[in-house]
């Protein structure tokens, strides 16, 4: 008896095609659904209003939401696989810490919007550069390694930003730190995020050719030696770019929870298999949620919302909802 | 000039070393065992010579010293099989014999359809025909271990290792195993060391033994050449008092029993 488990490739074909289609749709609806409402007919009519809040406000905010929902959504599997932890995301070697902490800097001692991203960004990637000079110190080249350098890491920037909260005002900076936090899509302008977007893109470039090597790196470390992997090398290659691209898209948006945890988990089970369709489905994942969840931030209520709020919201029943029917099947 | 040889090798955990100072060559076409109690240093002369661990002294396959190979090189020229494989994620049986080719792949290269099909080949010689599309985590460990043999076998190198490779497997299967590995170094240029707990299958597969006490060899036999009394006097030395007795299968091949007194 065949006791097969693996879905065939064209059924893969099939669920990243439903996840194109999917992440289409939302990004569609997300540059036309919002406060100020925009309708495809007034902008093909030339209105210029509608296309100043197209250009300036729409069109950013909907690629940072397909892009970084994307990157958050492959990282995530990048991190699974290349730990071999479940719940590895991007804080297991304290990028959103390091961003956190950066962005914090920024709000008190630098001015505008774009300064803060520029700082978080730089904080996203010190954290990064700490992280892997530690890791670097242990010649062996274990990955508990870096996750310890990545715990110590993510613990002391979280004492600088609870020391910034501190030297914060209590009235405007303090509160900006802690929505900054929260994550939204909010302020995003079409004219600040060409550098992060592409180097997100870059990112995401090295990282799909690379699944095969990928999944070598899933095994022991001397069993991926053994296959012919530098491991030491690889590692270091795949964890730069996944941090890169993750560090690119939270310095533009705050922190965004459940994405990088929730989309690899989503693409498995519905595969049942780490093919580099499953990677890809991760990412499309990832990029629907993020951008579901900010059209829900920004219409349901006269406020904008954190968008972290419906990207749990969303995430976790879809979550129980495989899991039960994988339960269910089982 | 042996087609592999170790010399002088001393390896260990730490500032502990297990393995002292081993010396032994192979010929070409032998199947060599390793014997020796739990925690006498057979896993790791098998890391060592791998270069998983790190040691003194040096290993010489076909002239070429191992210990200055780069991991690709190295993987081209020797395959390891532990005693079980890390892989934990899902993944189909194919792929994961299709990574045995990645010596012979660039870095963005895939396996091609000729790979595919030498990988379907070489799961159908080690009995999983079949279950290319099964998931590698729902298989038995005996299956699993034998999909891994089905890697290594793709890996097209020299050297075999193997770490204790009939430990999961039921009594069929071990046999089968031993015989794969018989008729792969019998096809000449190849070798393999073998770790083993189970000395009838060393003593009726292996064309050389290295007894190994405490990380030092006790000496090396020859199961087909040597007398029963050696071979007694020496395995004696980790397994107690034993008997040895040379007897004939029904299709009159001469097989060794071992019991112990």
């Amino acid at each position: 008896m065949r006791h097969s488990t693996a879905l065939s490739t064209v059924k893969i074909k099939k669920l990243c095609t439903a996840g194109v289609l999917l992440t289409a749709l939302l990004a569609a609806a997300s540059l036309f659904i919002g406060k100020y409402p925009l309708s495809l007919r007034e902008l093909m009519e030339g209105n210029e209003l509608q296309w100043k809040v197209f250009r300036t406000l729409r069109a950013g905010r909907t690629c940072v939401g397909l892009a970084g929902g994307f990157a958050l959504g492959t990282a995530g599997f990048v991190y699974q696989t290349v730990f071999r932890n479940p719940l590895a995301s991007p804080d297991i070697i304290g990028v959103s810490s390091g961003a956190s902490a950066g962005a914090a800097v920024g709000i008190l001692f630098l001015s505008g919007a774009a300064a803060v991203t520029a700082s978080a960004f730089g904080g996203a990637l010190l954290a990064v550069g700490i992280v892997l000079g530690l890791s670097a110190l242990d010649r062996s080249g274990k990955k508990g390694t870096i996750v310890l350098a990545g715990i110590a890491v993510h613990s002391l920037a979280q004492t600088v930003l609870t020391c910034l909260k501190l030297a914060a005002d209590p009235e405007r900076q303090l509160a900006s730190i802690e929505y900054w936090i929260m994550g939204s899509l909010n302020g995003i302008s079409s004219y600040a995020i060409g550098g992060n977007l592409l180097l997100c893109l870059l990112c995401l470039g090295i990282l799909f050719p690379l699944h095969r090597q990928i999944i070598l790196l899933s095994g022991e470390e001397g069993e991926a030696r053994m296959l012919g992997v530098n491991v030491g090398k690889l590692r270091l290659l795949v964890l730069l770019a996944a941090t890169l691209a993750v560090s690119a898209v939270v310095s533009l948006t705050g922190l965004i929870s459940f994405v990088g945890l929730l989309a690899p988990h989503g693409a498995r089970l519905m595969t049942k298999d780490n093919r580099p369709g499953t990677m890809l489905l991760a990412g499309l994942l990832g990029s629907s949620l993020l951008l579901g969840a900010d059209i829900l931030a920004r219409s349901l209520t006269a406020a904008e919302l954190p968008v972290s709020i419906f990207t749990s919201l969303l995430g976790a029943p879809f979550l129980i909802l495989l899991i039960w029917r994988k339960a269910g099947k089982s | 000039m042996s087609f592999f040889a170790v010399d002088h090798l001393t390896a260990g955990y730490g500032k502990n070393p297990v393995v002292r100072d081993l010396s032994f060559s192979l010929d070409s076409g032998c199947l060599l065992g390793i014997l020796g109690a739990n925690g006498s240093g057979k896993t790791t002369l098998l890391k060592a010579v791998c270069g998983i661990l790190p040691h003194t002294g040096s290993c010489t396959l076909e002239q070429k010293v191992l210990e200055e190979l780069s991991p690709r090189q190295m993987a081209r020229q020797c395959s390891y099989i532990p005693q079980k494989s890390g892989i934990a994620i899902d993944i189909s049986a194919l792929e994961v014999v299709l990574m045995g080719f990645n010596p012979w792949l660039g870095l963005l290269e895939r396996p091609d359809t000729a790979m595919k099909e030498e990988a379907c080949r070489m799961l159908a010689l080690v009995g999983l025909e079949g279950k290319e599309e099964c998931n590698y985590l729902t298989l038995s460990e005996g299956q699993k271990q034998l999909c891994i043999l089905a890697r290594t076998l793709c890996c097209g190198t020299g050297l075999l290792l193997l770490d204790e490779p009939e430990s999961a497997l039921d009594f069929r299967f071990r046999h089968q195993m031993l015989e794969i590995l018989r008729d792969w170094v019998s096809c000449g240029g190849r070798a393999a060391v073998v770790t083993l707990h189970d000395p009838l299958l060393a003593l009726n597969y292996c064309d050389r033994l290295l007894v190994l006490s405490e990380g030092r060899s006790l000496g090396m036999l020859g199961p087909k050449e040597d007398s029963a009394e050696k071979m007694e006097a020496l395995l004696g030395q980790i397994y107690g008092r034993i008997s040895l007795t040379r007897l004939k299968d029904r299709g009159g091949r001469e097989r060794l029993v071992m019991l112990k007194e």
